[in-house]
């Protein structure tokens, strides 16, 4: 698989998966590659699979595409490859993940060890409202099409008949800590966990009670896709990730 | 009374404990410690930290003429400016060993520290580690980070997703050790009976959200079980960072028959 890197300066904005679908870049937000940005025409370009090879088309835009430089009509790509549209940068990368991983993921770290507490040094500090200002009036990216994880109830007593999950941890129980709150007197107190792990999917595991998916009971925790049912202590949960 | 409790955890992805926690409940102070810097220099960054800010109390402590350093703040009581002096002395102290020692060149460390002296509660502090207040139920966060992100957000130059989403999570605009001179932060709040204070490193707060913490603090009335549960709950949720909660509670005094009541009400509540 190959993966476009959306980058402004040394931000690293989107990342994005190319497949057999086309990726477009423009300004509007109905692109998959939306950048809210005056120098980029509402349908600018578009990157495309072709017999194995990767294309990048100019849609004849005002400020033009560029890869490596040089300004293009219609091109082949490769890895290593550096498209510019407006200030915004766009790199052509090798990926080894699988189509079927989410496509969307929101700013991932760029380098392993940029988890690293750093601080600004003074100089950096001085030019920070600066960047800001500047990434502020000009990136402004369209919100990433992220899919919303939602729990909906299809069987059992809970508070809510579906749940948005936005914490990184979602407990499934009658715990004052939990998200989905089971009632009844012998509802457990963790009957599950769902957690969110870095590649932004979901994972159903253990707690107090062991889960089934679909009717198969879990061992290790399972990623979950659209459409699971989780079954927890007589409690039925549909998975969905609702645009 | 004060009654604390604390954790701290490695996490399930870093290999060293770079966070760092000291409680003298004798003079009502506690430390919280998240340090910076390649190989060990993080770990040394943190202890100095936390070290010198509790000997600079101790010291003003059993001697009140002991020399502040920084400004002192009017409007602020006597031992919020000597805590926020502390911090400045401990600022100073890894300045110079990260200045003497080249293995320790660019070490820094967070700092947040709380003080119950008399009715009052100090807080100090300088980067990204945090304090909260739980009073009836609601959690307040008496901090506000400086980081990068933080920053852009209070400017309005992020959105709330935006800064949820921001790969530039861990860079902060303040920390001890990088510059002769730290900006320090200070508050005072009332104390009041039932207040749970939460001292915590971004370990905990990038995992969990507060409506969690906010449940787990109401639901565990030991300090030492909630910062045990904060600590958990957070590995559950990632454990992407070293993680570490002081939980302070400032208990009324026994009061005869009402403690019966409140322990009978306490059922009442299970019960029904």
């Amino acid at each position: 698989m190959r993966k476009l890197v959306l980058k402004f300066e040394d931000a690293v904005l989107k990342e994005l998966l190319v497949g057999q679908k086309e990726v477009s870049i423009g300004r509007s937000p109905d692109n998959a590659i939306a950048i809210d940005n005056p120098a980029i025409s509402h349908y600018h370009a578009r990157v495309f699979q072709e017999n194995d090879r990767l294309m990048l088309e100019d849609f004849g835009s005002l400020n033009g595409t560029f890869v490596n430089g040089q300004r293009v009509k219609m091109v082949a790509l490769k890895p290593g490859d550096s498209i510019a549209v407006g200030k915004h940068t766009i790199l052509v990368m090798e990926s080894n993940e699988v189509e079927g991983s989410p496509v969307w993921r929101a700013d991932r770290p760029a380098a392993p060890k940029i988890n690293e507490t750093v601080m600004l040094d003074t100089k950096e500090r001085r030019e920070f409202l600066q960047q800001v200002a500047a990434v502020g009036e000009s990136a402004q990216v369209a919100p990433a099409r992220l899919k919303v994880a939602t729990l909906v109830v299809r069987k059992g007593r809970t508070d809510q008949r579906e749940y948005t999950l936005s914490d990184k941890l979602t407990v499934v129980g009658k715990s004052a800590m939990a998200t989905v709150k089971l009632k009844g007197w012998f509802a457990p107190k963790a009957a599950a966990q769902i957690t969110r792990r870095d590649d932004n999917c979901y994972y159903i595991g253990a707690a107090d009670h062991v889960p089934s998916v679909n009717g198969q009971p879990i061992g290790q925790p399972r990623k979950l896709f659209s459409g699971d049912i989780i079954e927890v202590s007589g409690t039925e949960l549909e998975f969905l990730y609702r645009d | 009374m004060i009654k604390f409790g604390a954790r701290s955890d490695t996490g399930r992805v870093r290999e060293n404990n770079e966070d760092r926690y000291g409680a003298t409940p004798e003079i009502g102070l506690f430390v919280l410690s998240d340090g910076m810097g390649g190989m060990a220099s993080g770990e040394v960054a943190s202890r100095l930290a936390v070290d010198a800010i509790i000997e600079h109390c101790r010291t003003a402590a059993a001697n009140s003429s002991l020399p502040f350093l920084g400004d002192r703040r009017e409007g602020l009581s006597e031992a919020t400016n000597r805590l926020g002096s502390a911090i400045r002395v401990a600022n100073r102290a890894i300045y110079h060993r990260a200045h003497e020692d080249s293995e320790h060149q660019g070490m820094g460390a967070t700092a947040v520290a709380v003080r119950f002296a008399g009715d009052r509660v100090s807080i100090a502090h300088a980067g990204d580690s945090r304090a909260y207040l739980l009073r009836g139920g609601k959690l307040e966060q008496l901090t506000s980070d400086h980081s990068f992100v933080a920053e852009s957000l209070r400017r309005g130059m992020m959105t709330a997703q935006e800064a949820a989403e921001s790969k530039l999570q861990n860079v902060l605009l303040r920390a001890l050790g990088i510059e002769p001179d730290v900006e320090v932060d200070l508050r005072e709040e009332i104390a009041s009976d039932g207040d749970v204070f939460l001292l915590c490193s971004d370990g905990l707060t990038r995992e969990l959200s507060d409506a969690q913490i906010t449940a787990i603090l109401n639901d565990s009335g030991d300090p030492r079980e909630a910062a045990g549960r904060l600590v958990e709950f957070a590995n559950q949720a990632g454990g992407g960072d070293n993680i570490t909660a002081i939980v302070i509670r400032n208990v009324a005094k026994p009061k005869g028959a009402f403690s019966v009541f409140s322990c009978l009400g306490r059922w009442f509540m299970i019960l029904s």
